[in-house]
């Protein structure tokens, strides 16, 4: 699992690719959670994720609690199919807000 | 830090009574069952998605209840699911039982006391000693219930377990759990392992059902 960071505009952008499972879950939690406290305003673009665990929906239900909790803007963008279907089946989906890619998502954050 | 799975057995513990909710055997075991699953993926010896579960470590984790069940979902191939992992620890609920009451008492949360009724049969009650870590569960669940807050892993798996043993109802009365309705199940599906649990024991009710038409 790689993720890479990137500025554009105000807002954070955060590219997963790869599978997010428990074999990352630890050093993914870690990166976040430093991400989430240095951002007021965080685009998560999963458009090259192609797995999510249990674990993995952990960690980013982690990254939305701090985020929350710090009044900061975190974002969900380019959920592919098979990870949009864990989300809906698990109710993820009623926790962030999610845009079909990261253009949409930063437009959603200006 | 209390297990999801003894939390889920102060829940189920009566105070007056001293003894466990009478639930039925069966779908106490599977709750038992899916909380120390939910333990082991909280410890990270274990992952699942939708359709697997694989172990992913199988050191020790320190606890005796969670190491006897990493121990037994050790004997399943590496890579398996969910629902034959709760069928192989939901067999050896009454050890999981034993095990988890033991750690509460040692915990100093519960005591252990011999008695007698009716001056013939044994019977062992097991007191709590001040009450405080239910209480501390109860108002844990209750605030996450009655506000919009993202919860934290553990709640959703406490609000899973509460929600399929029919636990709730010690926290709220049947109006606030009405109010409630939503956001309960919202939460309860938050968690695969919870939801696979959940399948199982309304499977295993409908067993039962049949079993017992006139129950």
């Amino acid at each position: 699992m790689d993720i890479t960071e990137q500025k554009s505009g105000g807002a954070t952008v955060l590219q997963f690719s790869g599978r997010l499972d428990g074999t990352n879950s630890a050093t993914t939690d870690t990166k976040l959670a430093d991400a989430v406290g240095r951002n007021p305003a965080l685009v998560l673009d999963l458009a090259a994720l192609d797995y999510i665990s249990s674990a993995g929906l952990r960690v980013l239900l982690k990254a939305a609690k701090q985020a929350q909790t710090a009044r900061q803007k975190l974002v969900l963008a380019g959920l592919q199919p098979s990870v949009k279907q864990v989300f809906e089946i698990s109710g993820f989906s009623t926790l962030f807000l999610t845009f079909p890619n990261r253009d949409a998502a930063l437009a959603s954050l200006k | 830090m209390l297990t999801c799975a003894e939390e889920l057995l102060l829940l189920a513990h009566d105070e007056k009574s001293g003894q466990f909710a009478n639930l039925q055997d069966l779908l106490m075991n599977t709750a038992l069952a899916g909380a120390v699953l939910m333990d082991l993926a909280l410890a990270n010896r274990l992952d699942t998605d939708l359709n697997s579960l694989v172990l992913l470590d199988r050191s020790p984790t320190g606890e005796k209840l969670l190491d006897f069940a990493l121990t037994s979902v050790g004997t399943l191939p590496k890579k398996t699911t969910t629902l034959d992992a709760l069928d192989v620890l939901r067999k050896q609920g009454d050890e999981l039982e034993r095990l988890g009451i033991a750690r509460l008492i040692e915990r100093g949360i519960l005591k252990e006391q011999e008695g007698r009724i009716l001056w013939v049969f044994e019977s062992r009650r097991y007191p709590l000693i001040d009450g405080k870590e239910l209480r501390e569960v109860k108002r844990r669940i209750a605030d996450l219930l009655l506000s919009d807050d993202i919860p934290d892993p553990r709640d959703i798996v406490i609000i899973a377990l509460a929600q399929a043993c029919g636990l709730l109802s010690r926290v709220f009365s049947e109006s606030e759990l009405r109010s409630a309705q939503d956001r309960i199940d919202q939460l309860a599906k938050m968690d695969l392992i919870g939801q696979a649990m959940t399948d199982m024991m309304v499977e295993l009710n409908a067993a039962l059902t049949k079993l017992m038409p006139y129950g």
